[in-house]
């Protein structure tokens, strides 16, 4: 643990416990440990063997699966957001993508599933919006709507989401930083829940003045601390890009989360379109969807670009309510 | 947190005497405080295209206008206030944010950027003037209780509180942009920035179009953090060009979908036949939408009746 901190603290930011270089090469001394997923994350070595036996018994008790609160895109994954995964949402512009966040969002804070950590790129975190989606789920199941208590049950469930605005690679990192530390520290967050989504609306848009061109450096974004090469041999936005993704993988798996990221297109050529940030990142999300809007309408299409335990090329249809 | 019933909540109108229009659809109920909007911090940059009809060079009468200010630019409690949308959108924005806050309006200044040189002063003067005759118009007994309010009721203080800058290249552009997060740290009461073709410098004449997407999208998201850090409205415009797809072409925004994630909302002004229409096509909290507008002599006002309106021009 103070090793961790230590580490974190030297060196650029880039090289903080994100990809735990140093955590590697710890001395593993205890490897017969207890399946208790809190005690092992608190320890610093390089992690328990595990059987086959156990990870089944692990993903059926401790990975359950978070509904985004929309039919189809449920339907599609399997359930909903699977904890311990990176999930991607990309689509055109003003596809629902942020919608999609959003509804996640609420859905976590109605059911009581715990914390919802929103990063947001782009403003575009709508709190009278979230209360709208609120409502439209709670009308449902309560009939008696009492309008007191009911504007202390949202008063509650908004409390469970917290926003942060990043609009910077670094800031990025430095959020996930101080998210790790203080998961690590068991500190839970707002009213005793532990986290159990975080949402990252639009990386691609952190990404974009980093990635790109024939020349290392990147332009207009000076760091803070002298730039270093993390993996020599790429260019400076790609290696962030993957950090980044590293360091959400991480907290997906230690802490049991689930990670949504939305991602934008770009133009492939012939006119067709490609999701954003190149051939390295499509690996890294274990579940990638695309979703597009028919113009002028409510109802979205989405489309199963990779998942791990589900075929991909199905296609649902889903309707953003309003 | 604060918040009502309505279904959608209540967003940035203009100021200005009745509601209808293009307030209607960026807002559904009245009596929204400015307290819900500020506390909601949802402060968006937005794009814009404005087509001036007046230019030649217009393209179909597609004008792409992307728009995103909620919040801000409040709400009053009184109900029926005309929008004030005039064909010089930005003009406007920058004209209605001084309404004193006695009138319902912000009390702001305004930070206009100009690309391409075009803004008309005296066309600015028409539309304050335009402005403030609506407001005596709609509040006649107020000037009767603080005399101090109506001093300020002049075109030229509401041309005083704009602040101009005219940028010639696109370094210049970057430049203003990280200036001007200085700027607004002396200037606490500006409240909305409005760029004008934010794009135009980066259209022509860009050879590296990776660079250029890397300096556009680094560009945004410091407008992003302006817009939240100082509590203000980012405007930006943006022009239609047509793209080649599937055999036939189509109005597109300029430069491409990279530029077109980046704002949070977007409003694009059209003509629909014979009548203006501006139509919201990306926000996080509106639906899809769109409403008549017309452009008289006082600005921009709702389409009420056909002999105001100006015929088409191809």
């Amino acid at each position: 643990m103070a090793a961790a901190g230590g580490g974190g603290g030297g060196g650029g930011r880039a090289t903080t416990s994100g990809c735990g270089l140093k955590r590697r090469y710890a001395p593993h001394d205890q490897e017969e440990e207890t399946m208790n997923q809190d005690q092992s994350s608190k320890e610093d070595w390089c992690g328990r063997l595990w059987n086959g036996m156990d990870l089944l018994k692990d993903v059926t008790e401790n990975k359950h699966v978070l509904p985004t609160g929309l039919e189809g895109i449920d339907t599609l994954l399997g359930g909903g957001l699977r904890q311990g995964q990176l999930t991607e949402v990309t689509g055109p512009s003003s596809s629902g993508k942020t919608q999609v966040c959003l509804h996640s969002a609420s859905h976590a804070a109605v059911k009581h599933m715990g914390v919802v950590m929103y990063l947001d790129t782009s403003n575009s975190f709508s709190p009278s919006r979230i209360a709208t989606i609120i409502d439209g789920t709670n009308d449902l199941s309560d009939q008696r709507g009492f309008d007191l208590p009911h504007k202390e049950r949202l008063k509650t469930m908004m409390r469970s989401i917290v926003c942060k605005s990043v609009f910077d690679i670094f800031g990025m990192f430095e959020v996930l930083h101080q998210l790790e530390v203080s998961l690590l520290n068991d500190k839970v967050k707002s009213g005793g829940r532990k986290i159990c989504l975080l949402i990252v609306d639009s990386i691609s848009s952190l990404l974009a003045p980093i990635i790109g061109g024939k020349y290392p450096q990147g332009t207009t974004l000076k760091p803070p601390s002298p730039p270093h090469r993390l993996y020599p041999g790429i260019s400076r936005g790609r290696s962030m890009m993957i950090s980044v993704a590293m360091i959400l993988k991480k907290l997906a798996y230690k802490h049991n989360l689930s990670v949504l990221v939305t991602n934008h297109m770009v133009s492939a050529g012939n006119g067709a379109v490609k999701p954003a940030l190149g051939e390295s990142w499509k690996a890294v999300p274990h579940v990638r969807l695309v979703i597009s809007r028919e113009h002028g309408s409510n109802i979205c299409t989405a489309t199963v670009l990779k998942h791990t335990l589900l075929a991909s090329g199905r296609t649902a249809k889903f309707v953003v309510p309003s | 947190m604060e918040h009502n019933r309505s279904p959608y909540p209540d967003a940035v109108t203009f100021q200005g005497p009745r509601m209808l229009g293009i307030c209607s659809l960026t807002s559904s109920h009245r009596n929204t405080s400015l307290l819900v909007l500020v506390t909601s911090m949802t402060y968006l940059v937005a794009g814009f295209t404005a087509k001036k009809l007046l230019r030649s060079v217009v393209s179909q009468g597609l004008v792409k206008l992307n728009w995103g200010m909620l919040c801000l630019l409040m709400n009053t409690s009184a109900a029926d206030l005309p929008t004030k949308y005039d064909l010089f959108f930005r003009i406007q924005l920058a004209i209605n944010v001084q309404i004193p806050v006695e009138y319902g309006g912000l009390g702001g200044k305004a930070v206009y950027i100009d690309t391409e040189g075009s803004f008309m002063v005296e066309r600015v003067y028409q539309i304050a003037e335009g402005c403030i005759r609506d407001i005596l118009e709609h509040f006649p007994h107020s000037h009767e209780k603080s005399s101090s309010g109506q001093k300020q009721l002049q075109p030229e203080h509401f041309l005083a509180d704009i602040y101009y800058f005219r940028i010639c290249s696109y370094t210049e552009q970057i430049a203003v942009i990280n200036y001007l997060e200085k700027f607004l740290g002396e200037h606490k009461d500006v409240r909305i920035v409005v760029i004008d073709n934010v794009t135009f410098h980066f259209r022509q004449d860009f050879e590296d179009l990776a660079l250029r997407t890397r300096v556009l999208s680094g560009l945004s998201l410091k407008l992003m953090k302006i817009a939240k850090t100082y509590n203000l409205a980012v405007v930006l415009l943006n022009q239609v060009t047509t793209k080649f797809t599937e055999g036939s072409f189509q109005l597109t925004l300029a430069l491409g979908d990279s530029w077109s994630h980046s704002c949070t909302n977007r409003l694009i002004l059209y003509w629909n036949g014979n009548e203006r229409y501006a139509h919201l096509d990306k926000s996080p909290s509106l639906p899809v939408a769109s409403a008549p507008y017309a452009v008289t002599g006082k600005g921009i006002r709702d389409a009420v009746s056909s002999h105001h309106k100006r015929a088409r021009v191809t």
